[in-house]
């Protein structure tokens, strides 16, 4: 028999129709699906045991315990709020929670750079060896001390808030500069208005755990204002205390509905800026009713009655202050544009209460404000009687970690540290406190007072984050070097001329010092959660190697082989000292911890308390009693700053001396520019250092940024009268910039004013990060504040034009 | 006339058979040379006998965490409680004690009921509900040798990986939600 074509094709019949009763077809079918799921180039998490390590999160100053999940110890796959932490109780803020993304992001440096081409060009970096990098920075360094000018360098760092600031702070007074300056935050007003009032250069602190009326002059506390952590945990209770029948109240004092104002018991829409004046407003209610605790204004405030400075001369109190035209009751009205029964009414209602207290600080506490308006609202809690045991505000409680070595300081390093600072220079009036980042940039942009040689940048983005247009970038024209020591290829570091790459956050060690806006002392240590992944150096490591190889005083004042060794000596100090414990119990024991607790001491030395803070846990103290923390002049709370006459001010105006209302008016022609720009915060735009990591920006609305542009809001009033729609395309246009933005109709915001999100706009990066929006920094209007003379940046004047 | 006939029907036949041998050689091929073909054997990297650990209660190596994860199989320390020096002269002994506890390095299981990447899978909830571990997995109580590891030379999974259609069928008699997000997240 022949197998022709009709038998092939019968075959070939019976053979598909026996396939498809088989599993064959189907199970390739569905094996090749998932053959394409397993496709190599595919991203895939890493295989391996899961596990937990706690630490505490430096993305920010807040503190907030955390605990990173890791595959095989080194993969890092998501951060989580730590549940036994007391400041954040398992909470943890949109940035945290997508912290890992930064370990992984493509713009972190992977070694030490060098440019080659001209400062700013990204193709121009090439990579160099760690011991190029820091031989060379060593030497430049070494040089500029043979030449007797080590006041010639200067460093800008983003930390305020742990052991590195002390560590820069050390090596640069055993090198010989002033030039140490930190990025502006609310600390830095505050400081002064704690120097002012109380004799002490320390941020105030709130009670807000025991607190039942928190009455906020525009403090963004939902947003993430002092600690975010301890804040949300706060904002959680609250909540909780209504269903419980002992409900706190949140009053919020601001000209936006923001997310706090939205969450609070009531908001009260004020003028932009004019919170300060209610608050005085409030004030003369309650001197002019007699609310005000008497007893405790006559026992512990000086300046309150008339009062006499030290030539003799009689001055004015700020009781007869607060009776005077100006700061009358129509006055207030006026400048908040509320009605004047709203604000006796709010004056009554926060007198009334056993445990109000005012809160401030609108930028989530990391810009600084007006310092007289700080006094205003630290005024209306002295009223109050606030600072009595078991008031609601005293001053932040110090850690006392162990001294570092005194700085034994050669011939060269005197020399140096005898020239002035270039930010104290011209200046007319003698600075209150610390350092001026905004006057030296200026200084050195137009009329340096010396040449600045060298300028290091640490975790710092002062091209970004500064405002005022290319205030930075002016500046570093005309510096003869500058190094960064950025993890990120960010505005800042793409305008170095060498870098020298950090860890990231999450594998290097760190410590916190200090709980902002908390009374409590709070210590801990932020341990690596991982090894680090690329090429990169320790910036403490870097600092100490310099030290070393340069020898002398400067290697004396710096005698740590590590970092790590750095904060260990520290600790060892911490544990020697009285008081304190390592905080072990139930997170909401927290609370509890009041003036003149005393903590359980469970470690017994350095070691074992080293051992305990690198396990996540943080060491704590109970808050000070403020009344035995005053070293003013009086012995008193000063609300008339004599201060002043021994800092060398010459002061004519009895009401230069006492809190009071000075709004800064922005600069341009209001014809010109006739509304107000303010920039806002919101939790899920990261606007410091750390750019926005992509988890981040998912959360953030279509009608804030959409694609690339982004939004500006404006009262729908506004808009009609100026003829725009929602999504329209506008030119925003300051004095100091412009930008092309979109207009999103907000009818909590007001009429006068248009808002613009703080921490889009930044370029480099990535796709993810880069180009996405406007920076509203660099529209902003900087203005030297009347005490401090502190670079503020509040608002700018502003006009929209139609695109098109 | 006849003999065209017979010739037709005879063709006919013929015809049938031809199809139904294809259709049976496709079945054969279908059912029992392709499952062969697909899946390679491959070898462990040493051999366990559950049985000879009756001494020990299935928990103490497969047991859920305090957080409510599931250990699966043990990691490299549980074999060092007792084998840190060998329990016995076997080749497999030497092999664990030598090669991996000395040098403190993980035994590459190959995982019969490895899951895919998009698959969340939790053990506690089962277990909560009372589901027998042999309703999945093989019942090891007895078993001397491993059984052999078939991977699927398409996809790299095991032949034991359980499918969706069996989670799904089973979720699905005990009124248990089937919706995507219960699984893939």
């Amino acid at each position: 028999m022949k197998f022709g074509r009709r038998a092939f094709l019968q075959f070939a019949a019976g053979a598909v129709g026996g396939t498809l009763l088989s599993p064959l077809p189907w199970k390739l079918v569905d094996d090749a699906s998932i053959w394409s799921q397993n496709w190599s180039w595919r991203p895939s998490p890493e295989r391996g045991p899961v596990t937990r390590k706690a630490s505490v999160c430096t993305l920010c100053d807040g503190g907030c315990g955390i605990q990173v999940r890791l595959v095989n110890k080194n993969r890092a796959i998501s951060v989580e709020g730590n549940p036994r932490h007391p400041v954040n109780e398992g909470g943890i803020c949109p940035l945290g929670a997508a912290g890992a993304q930064f370990l992984y992001a493509p713009y972190r440096i992977s070694q030490p750079m060098k440019q080659s081409k001209k400062r700013g060009d990204a193709t121009g970096f090439k990579p160099i060896s760690w011991d190029e990098a820091v031989g060379e920075l060593q030497k430049k360094l070494s040089n500029l001390r043979k030449a007797e000018t080590p006041h010639t360098v200067a460093a800008i760092t983003g930390h305020a808030h742990n052991s590195m600031q002390d560590l820069w702070q050390q090596f640069f007074t055993a090198y010989g500069s002033q030039n140490l300056f930190t990025m502006p935050s609310h600390r830095d007003s505050l400081q002064g208005a704690g120097l002012l009032a109380l004799g002490r250069e320390a941020p105030f602190a709130f009670d807000l755990e025991h607190a039942s009326f928190i009455l906020s002059f525009g403090a963004d506390l939902v947003e993430g204002w002092g600690s975010p952590g301890r804040m949300q945990t706060l904002f959680g209770k609250w909540n909780a205390s209504e269903a419980e029948g002992a409900a706190v109240k949140l009053v919020q004092v601001a000209s936006r509905c923001s997310m706090t104002a939205a969450k609070a018991d009531r908001w009260i829409p004020v003028r932009p800026g004019s919170e300060a004046a209610l608050a005085l407003g409030m004030a003369h209610v309650m001197v002019k009713e007699k609310l005000y605790d008497a007893s405790f204004m006559q026992d512990h405030v000086f300046g309150f009655e008339d009062w006499t400075d030290t030539r003799g001369k009689p001055r004015q109190g700020f009781k007869s202050f607060l009776m005077a035209a100006e700061n009358s009751l129509e006055a207030a009205s006026q400048q908040t544009g509320l009605e004047a029964p709203r604000i006796v009414d709010l004056a009554r209602e926060f007198a009334a209460q056993n445990h109000a207290v005012a809160v401030w600080g609108g930028s989530g506490g990391n810009l600084p404000e007006n310092t007289y308006h700080d006094l205003v609202f630290f005024a209306l809690n002295v009223l109050k009687g606030n600072l009595k045991p078991g008031g609601m505000l005293s001053l932040a409680a110090t850690v006392p970690l162990g001294e570092l070595p005194q700085i034994r300081g050669d011939e060269t390093a005197r020399k140096g540290l005898a020239q002035k600072s270039a930010d104290q220079i011209g200046d007319e009036k003698p600075s209150l406190t610390g350092r001026n980042l905004y006057a030296f940039l200026s200084l050195v942009a137009q009329a340096p007072p010396y040449p600045i040689e060298i300028l290091m940048i640490h975790e710092a983005n002062p091209a970004y984050g500064l405002a005022g247009k290319q205030t930075f970038e002016k500046a570093v024209e005309r510096v003869g070097w500058m190094v960064s020591f950025s993890s990120y290829m960010d505005e800042t570091a793409l305008l170095a001329d060498i870098i020298l790459p950090n860890h990231a956050a999450l594998e290097r060690l760190d410590d916190v010092i200090g709980l902002p806006g908390s009374p409590l002392a709070y210590y801990a240590v932020a341990a690596p959660v991982l090894p680090p992944r690329l090429n990169t150096r320790h910036t403490g490591d870097v600092l100490l190697q310099l030290a070393r190889s340069m020898g002398g005083s400067v290697g004396e004042a710096l005698p740590w082989k590590s970092h790590e060794e750095f904060l260990q000596e520290r600790v060892k100090g911490l544990a020697a000292a009285e008081g304190g414990a390592v905080f072990e119990e139930s997170p909401s024991d927290w609370g509890k911890v009041k003036v003149g607790s005393t903590p359980h001491r469970n470690y017994t030395d350095g070691a074992g308390l080293w051992k305990k803070l690198s396990a996540g846990h943080c060491w704590y103290d109970a808050p000070r009693d403020p009344l035995q923390e005053i070293r003013s002049a009086s012995g008193k709370i000063e609300l008339a700053f004599q201060t002043l006459d021994s800092k060398g001010w010459a002061v004519e105006k009895d009401e230069l001396y006492l809190p009071r209302f000075a709004l800064q008016a922005p600069s341009g022609d209001p014809k010109e520019y006739p509304l107000l720009l303010l920039p806002y915060r919101m939790s899920s735009l990261s606007y410091g250092y750390h750019p926005n990591p992509p988890f981040m920006t998912k959360t953030v609305w279509d009608f804030v940024l959409k694609g690339k542009e982004s939004f500006v809001e404006l009262h729908p009033g506004t808009a009609q009268s100026m003829g725009l729609k929602e999504g329209d395309r506008i030119i925003l246009k300051t004095p100091g910039g412009e930008a092309t933005v979109r207009v999103h109709l907000f009818p909590g915001a007001r009429p006068e004013a248009v808002y613009m999100p703080l921490g889009l706009g930044r370029k480099g990066y990535d796709a993810y990060i880069g180009g996405k929006g406007a920076n509203v920094n660099s529209l902003l209007d900087v203005q030297g504040d009347p005490l401090s003379g502190q670079g503020i940046a509040w608002s700018a004047r502003a006009q929209l034009k139609r695109l098109g | 006339m006849n003999d065209e006939k017979n010739n037709g029907s005879g063709k006919r036949i013929v015809g049938g058979v031809i199809f139904v041998a294809g259709f049976i050689i496709a079945l054969i091929f279908g059912w029992v040379v392709f499952p062969n073909l697909l899946y390679s054997q491959r070898p462990q990297p040493m051999e366990f006998s559950h049985a000879a650990h009756q001494d020990s209660t299935c928990e103490d190596c497969h047991f859920f965490r305090d957080d409510g994860t599931y250990s699966g199989i043990p990691r490299i320390e549980k074999c060092k409680e007792c084998h840190e020096s060998p329990m016995g002269q076997t080749e497999d002994e030497r092999i664990l004690v030598e090669e991996f506890i000395q040098q403190d390095r993980e035994i590459p299981w190959r995982i019969y009921s490895w899951q895919p990447d998009n698959v969340y899978f939790s053990h506690a909830p089962h277990k909560v509900k009372g589901v027998e571990c042999v309703v999945c997995h093989r019942d090891v109580s007895k078993e001397e040798k491993l059984p052999p590891y078939k991977e699927n030379r398409l996809t790299g999974y095991s032949i034991n990986t359980m499918k969706m259609d069996v989670c799904e069928k089973c979720h699905a008699e005990q009124g248990a939600n089937n919706n995507c997000g219960v699984c893939h997240k």
